[in-house]
């Protein structure tokens, strides 16, 4: 039986390979009902995940570890949240929807709007002239900064058709290179597990 | 509207990807015959790889961890497949230096892989005893609650070295650049074009694209992985005639091919 997990991988990664060539009905059916079967374990997954969750910050809070506070927190919001959820369901009107809207998504929006700031640091270190291609980059990024504000405009017509350019060429080219490359990678990743020469997902070499 | 079921057995429109497929297939039979008659097969050394075993021993001199990343993927995306084959040999060698592996997971099914992943490499380094269960953990499915836990993991805990390979979308500069913010050495390897220049910006290394694929057969050295890269190789370069031959044939003013091409 020790190839017994090698054998469904190719089963399934064939069979679905095979799918993506039929549009016949049945063919799509057995597709939703195999996509089906990947939600059912992801929901075993997530019981699982919970419990590892759960453990982690038990430990920490019963050590008082480092930041324990914090482990007792995401104890007390997952016990809640849990019980809420089971209890009244999820759906827009209930507890848990009330928290999603008023603490999760505030939460969520505050740290997504750090952003710019990790953007200006980031871009301060990388437009730092230290060579001819960090140079390039410099002057590239003031030519797309400048040409995709208005001032740009004013300042000079011919800066906005200039970025257009950049993005539609140089940049373009680039990144469809790239995805190019992902592509085939991707296909070949696919090819390694579904054959048998990628082992290590199953904790083997 | 037609809403009679459809009775077709094969979609012509995907022929060109069928096709594709058996050559790729072609491809890769032949390098694992090169692969196994040839000493080996070479691969252009990738310097984000050759850094992880000095990252890892800078992290074992100063006592401190070594953060793995593996993105915010599920399993339906190849770049976590991807981490998920790395994060092996990265813990076989945590495993001989002695160093300690933290690995915060977005998804439950992911942490589960990466945590079987990790027991094998202790075993295979005669060191299962080190291995610290709860060292893989699940952490949240939602994007910006994982990176407040990863982050905040960096700014206490103080990894000597932080590793980022998998799918990586908005949260990628969070990372990188609180990483960088500590100290740490930073090696990443990501398949989304849209966060290469982050990484880029805030790592000292990045694999970039399909790199991350190479990464595992380059870590791993045997036959059959070096044989995928040559396969891709091949394609790649079948690629760019094909590309070069659509673009002739529709400046001639036949783009039959160009559009023969195209997937649906």
């Amino acid at each position: 039986m020790r190839n017994g997990p090698l054998f469904v991988t190719f089963l399934t990664g064939a069979t679905l390979i095979a799918i993506f060539f039929i549009p016949h009905h049945r063919a799509q059916e057995t597709q939703s009902v195999i996509l089906e079967w990947a939600d059912v374990v992801y929901t075993f997954a997530l019981i699982l995940g919970s419990f590892s969750l759960w453990i982690a910050n038990q430990t920490k809070v019963a050590r008082r570890g480092e930041g324990w506070g914090y482990s007792l927190v995401t104890l007390v919001s997952l016990t809640l949240v849990t019980v809420l959820g089971v209890v009244q369901g999820v759906s827009a009107g209930t507890a848990v929807g009330w928290i999603y809207n008023a603490i999760n998504a505030p939460l969520a929006s505050t740290m997504f709007s750090l952003l710019a700031f990790f953007i200006a640091s980031a871009a301060f270190r990388a437009f730092r002239a230290r060579n001819v291609e960090a140079s390039l980059l410099l002057v590239t990024a003031i030519v797309m900064m400048i040409g995709r504000v208005s001032i740009g405009e004013f300042l000079w017509e011919g800066f906005p058709p200039l970025t257009e350019w950049l993005l539609d060429v140089p940049n373009l080219a680039a990144k469809r290179a790239v995805a190019i490359g992902v592509g085939l990678g991707a296909i070949s990743t696919a090819l390694k597990i579904i054959v048998g020469i990628d082992r290590s997902y199953l904790g083997r070499s | 509207m037609d809403s009679s079921p459809d009775l077709r057995w094969f979609n012509l429109d995907r022929l060109n990807l069928l096709i594709g497929l058996f050559l790729f297939l072609s491809f890769l039979a032949i390098n694992r015959v090169r692969a196994r008659n040839l000493d080996s097969i070479y691969i252009r050394p990738l310097p984000g790889l050759k850094a992880l075993d000095e990252a890892i021993g800078r992290a074992t001199e100063m006592g401190r961890p070594i953060l793995y990343v593996p993105g915010i993927g599920d399993m339906s995306e190849v770049g976590t497949l991807a981490a998920i084959t790395i994060s092996g040999p990265v813990a076989r060698r945590t495993a001989e230096l002695g160093c300690e592996l933290r690995v915060p997971c977005y998804d439950p099914v992911v942490a589960a892989l990466i945590d079987g992943v990790a027991r094998q490499a202790y075993s295979e380094a005669n060191r299962s005893d080190s291995y610290i269960a709860g060292s893989v953990y699940y952490v949240s499915a939602t994007q910006f609650a994982y990176v407040a836990s990863v982050t905040g993991t960096m700014l206490r805990d103080r990894p000597a070295a932080n590793i980022y390979m998998g799918a990586f979308y908005a949260e990628s500069l969070f990372l990188a650049e609180t990483g960088n913010q500590t100290g740490a050495v930073q090696i990443a390897g990501c398949d989304q074009v849209t966060q290469l220049p982050f990484f880029v910006c805030s790592c000292d290394y990045t694999l970039l694209g399909e790199e991350l694929y190479a990464a595992s057969a380059y870590l791993g050295r045997e036959p059959d992985q070096l044989a995928t890269i040559a396969a891709q190789d091949w394609a790649k370069a079948l690629a760019v005639v094909v590309v070069l031959l659509g673009i002739l044939f529709a400046l001639l003013g036949r783009p039959e091919l160009g559009k023969w091409l195209q997937t649906s």
